[in-house]
């Protein structure tokens, strides 16, 4: 109950594993972005486009600053100047769900961690980061569409800022994935096709993947003029390994297996994934493209506002 | 380098395990799904060498460590380089038996021995203990010098000594030294006969040279007997050779020969003769010189004179007629009053052959004539029933009918024959005395075959000769004194009161006994037959037989001599093991420990 308390206040800053077994994803999402919000200050920028197209009735949480004052003052009712658009942002969210994601540093049953055991699988935070994402730029009235892909396409939601279009995200995000290998050039394609316009695109993935690929992709959507942040997400175990235990290592995906004493390549190892982080950060540099490696045991609220920051500093 | 305890060695074979960890490694653990397998086959990839010369020296201290504890738990020893010996009690063993006068390409092989002992002694220092002990056990001490002259002086011995108690004595000698390092330089012809027995030697170390060469055929005699022992003045020599074709023998008595002849290798050869020589004389038999002299000649003592006159009484019995009938015919005994032959009642005049009167009615007449002779003897109470003898020459003689032989106050005698634990023959000086008449009623001595012989013995020797007899000696065997002689007198006439013991001469040869100045019986001094048999153990062969904890076989003499000193030289190097293994298996540690803090 100290947690449902402390929901109530900041959801966004609470342990993900814990957090993610109070409820069901959209409940989650909804604490995480309540929270998320509750913790923001108030943007300078506006958000809406200045095309006037209609008026429509206030209701409770719009923006102030929109009611127009003077029918308020001549016909004694508050109305809402509304505009060409509602939303002035085009978002997608393309959400890695190949087998590689479906992992959590629980099942690696090497060395002593007592901390995996109760960790999300990395598809379950991505989820739940996706669902809260998708809520909060709705609320900015912004259109969010997610693609979900692992070997292939598994669904996509096209952009919406409509009512009902969240549904339809968490909706999507219940569908089965899973798959062997992760080909997310196809999926950001995708998304940009949906997007159908300049927009903001925002991978969540593991990056478990080659990098030539992903980077003429990033690269297309760059010159599209999309505004892009990846969110790498890994699990601590993927970092650094457990501090002792000799096994032989099997990529789910690949089969790859590599047999191993962890004592003799801890270190190594941990260099190389420096090395790897180095050089996927490197590349997404040179594209202009906001890159986060996100750690499954981290509150949502940290790539929540990395991914937040990015939608700010768009138009 | 060498180990105490080879066996321990086997525990190397647990290096394997190491060796098999590291080979194995790859392909035990359990199977984990792992996403990020790429990033760690390329951690594998890029960093393959450091990793693999990590696990090469975590495997090689491995192995090193359990060879160093193999090596610590086989006890090493070996020698330090420059660190000389340290002080050592050596006891030098020289095999001066007689086998070892054997000639080998121009010179005695115990010159080789005596070289070979002398640069053990040159290569001793102030601080060693060293003793020279030949085979029959003796021992000299002192300096360096002293022993040096002691081997100079070394002669071998006429026969084969005792190598088991040289060794003994050897063994004892250092044990007792109060010093670590403790040695026997033992140095022989391995001669098969001399070292049959011998017993282990505990906690000294045996430095051991035999040659391994065949010895020369040898030839010998290996018997000389005066038959009988008192020529009257006939008598013969018998006498064997061991060679391996026939052989020119030649037979002296004192001096001057009396005999040549050619005898087949073992065959028994009977010289028969009555030579002009009077008393007790000495006699050889003599082959020519080969490669080892001192078994050539074998010597031999025979008394010489007249046959004794002998008187027999018609009571005494036709048995005992016809057998002194039968030595007069050998010309063994004539005619005479030398010796009566007497029943006890009858008995006028000594010495005499007294026997049991046939009628017991005469016991008294007998007893009181032993009396008047002065006999102290009487004849008891008659026994009857058959009743076994025991005495010399007297084997499967009975007894039917018998008297006690009761022993006056001074009595003394000597008891030549008994039927349980009575006496039924006895010898005094000038006398014997039997307990039953020599009839075939009473006894069966005299129709047994040794009866003549017996008789003979009786007569000639102990009733008419001197009281002495031939002494059959090894070289230097101590002898209890003979109650019938008060001195001795050497070949060369040098004459020598005896003590309370009589050592035999260490050189083949004779010593005569004397009472008052005359010669009554000899000691005759004769290698061994068995020291003519020269065929060796080999050098191996050898070394088991002894026995010996610790023993280091030398292949030529030049190598034995390096042993010496050398279980000094050579220091435990357990130590140095514990320590390398100790050092390596930190070693180790740290390195494992440096891997973890790095994966840490």
């Amino acid at each position: 109950m100290e947690l449902a308390r402390g929901v109530g206040h900041r959801a966004d800053l609470f342990d993900p594993a814990s957090l993610a077994a109070l409820g069901r994803i959209e409940i989650v999402a909804r604490w995480i972005v309540d929270g998320f919000m509750s913790g923001l200050h108030r943007s300078a920028r506006k958000g809406f486009s200045v095309e006037f197209a209609d008026y429509r009735p206030y209701q409770p949480g719009d923006d102030l600053r929109y009611i127009d004052w003077k029918i308020a003052a001549r016909a004694d009712r508050w109305v809402v100047r509304q505009y060409e658009e509602e939303t002035n942002l085009r978002a997608s969210v393309v959400l890695d769900v190949s087998r590689s994601m479906a992992w959590s540093g629980a099942q690696m049953r090497v060395g002593q961690d007592a901390t995996a055991a109760d960790r999300l699988t990395k598809l379950a935070y991505a989820e739940r980061l996706t669902a809260a994402l998708a809520l909060l730029l709705l609320r900015q009235r912004d259109a969010v569409g997610l693609v979900r892909f692992d070997d292939k396409i598994r669904s996509a939601v096209a952009p919406r800022a409509r009512k009902g279009q969240w549904r339809r995200v968490i909706a999507a995000l219940e569908e089965p994935g899973t798959g062997k290998a992760s080909s997310a050039p196809d999926a950001l394609e995708q998304a940009a096709r949906l997007i159908n316009r300049r927009g903001m695109i925002v991978l969540i993935s593991d990056l478990l993947m080659d990098q030539p690929e992903v980077e003429r992709a990033m690269r297309a959507l760059r010159a599209g003029g999309h505004d892009i942040t990846v969110l790498h997400v890994m699990d601590p175990a993927e970092r650094e390994l457990p501090s002792s235990g000799e096994a032989l290592f099997v990529d789910p995906e690949s089969e790859l297996m590599v047999p191993a004493s962890i004592a003799d390549v801890r270190a190594a190892y941990r260099n190389t994934v420096e090395e790897v982080i180095g050089e996927w950060r490197s590349m997404f540099g040179s594209l202009g493209v906001g890159y986060e490696v996100i750690s499954t045991d981290a509150p949502f609220g940290v790539p929540l506002r990395r991914a937040f920051a990015a939608r700010q500093q768009l138009p | 380098m060498s180990f105490l305890a080879p066996l321990y060695l086997a525990l190397g074979a647990f290096i394997a395990v190491p060796l098999i960890i590291h080979l194995m490694r790859r392909r035990v653990g359990s199977r984990v799904d792992f996403p990020a397998t790429r990033y760690l086959a390329r951690a594998e990839k890029e960093h393959s060498r450091s990793l693999r010369m990590r696990n090469l020296l975590l495997m090689f201290l491995r192995v090193l460590a359990l060879i160093a504890i193999a090596a610590a738990a086989a006890r090493p020893v070996a020698s330090w380089v420059g660190a000389g010996h340290a002080p050592t009690a050596i006891a030098i063993v020289v095999d001066n038996s007689l086998s070892s006068s054997v000639v080998v390409d121009g010179r005695p092989l115990l010159d080789q021995f005596k070289t070979m002992a002398r640069s053990v002694v040159n290569a001793s220092t102030s601080a060693d203990r060293i003793w020279l002990v030949t085979i029959d056990g003796k021992v000299q001490g002192g300096s360096a010098a002293t022993l040096r002259d002691d081997i100079n002086r070394l002669e071998p011995v006429a026969g084969s000594g005792d190598p088991a108690a040289a060794l003994a004595r050897a063994a004892g000698l250092v044990r007792a030294s109060g010093l670590n390092a403790r040695q026997i330089a033992l140095v022989t012809d391995g001669q098969r006969t001399e070292w049959q027995r011998v017993p282990p030697i505990v906690g000294v170390q045996l430095m051991l040279y035999a040659p391994s060469t065949k010895p020369p055929l040898n030839h010998a005699v290996t018997l000389a007997d005066a038959r009988p022992v008192r020529w009257t003045p006939r008598g013969a020599v018998a006498t064997r050779f061991l060679s391996r074709d026939s052989t020119s023998y030649r037979i002296t008595l004192n001096g001057r020969t009396f005999a040549r002849g050619t005898a087949a290798p073992n065959e028994e050869v009977i010289v028969r003769a009555a030579p002009p020589e009077r008393g007790w004389v000495p006699g050889t038999v003599e082959l020519e010189p080969d490669e080892l002299a001192g078994d050539n000649v074998r010597h031999f003592a025979v008394w010489i004179g007249p046959a004794p006159g002998v008187a027999i009484s018609p009571a005494a019995g036709s048995f005992v007629k016809n057998a002194v009938d039968v030595l007069r015919t050998t010309e063994r005994v004539t005619d005479g009053k030398d010796i009566a032959i007497v029943p006890g009642d009858e008995l006028s005049t000594m010495p005499a052959l007294i026997l049991a009167p046939v009628d017991p009615v005469k016991l008294g007449a007998a007893n009181r004539a032993l009396e008047r002779a002065g006999v102290p003897w009487r004849f008891g109470a008659k026994h009857t029933g058959e009743a076994t003898v025991r005495g010399a020459g007297l084997d499967g003689v009975t007894s039917t009918i018998r008297y006690d032989l009761v022993a006056q106050a001074g009595a003394v005698a000597e008891t030549l024959a008994v039927v349980g634990r009575d006496a039924w023959i006895v010898a005094g000086g000038r006398y014997v005395l039997v307990g039953s008449p020599i009839t075939p009623d009473a006894t069966n001595l005299p129709i047994r075959a040794g009866f003549i012989p017996w008789l003979g013995d009786v007569l000639t020797t102990r009733l008419v000769g001197e009281p002495g007899q031939v002494i059959s000696a090894a070289p230097g065997e101590q002898l209890p004194r003979p109650r019938w002689a008060d001195g001795s007198e050497s070949s060369d006439g040098q004459r020598t009161p005896l003590g309370e013991t009589l050592e035999a001469p260490t050189r083949s040869g004779v010593l005569f006994l004397t009472r008052s100045g005359r010669r009554v019986g000899a000691v005759v001094v004769n290698p061994p037959p068995e020291e003519s048999m020269l065929e060796r153990f080999t050098p191996d062969e050898l070394r088991d037989h002894i026995q010996s904890e610790r023993t280091l076989v030398a292949a030529t003499p030049s190598s034995w001599a390096t042993m010496a000193f050398r279980a000094a030289a050579r220091r435990s190097l357990l130590e140095p093991a514990l320590i390398a293994a100790l050092v390596l298996l930190t070693l180790e540690a740290l390195a494992i420990g440096a891997r973890s803090s790095r994966a840490a």
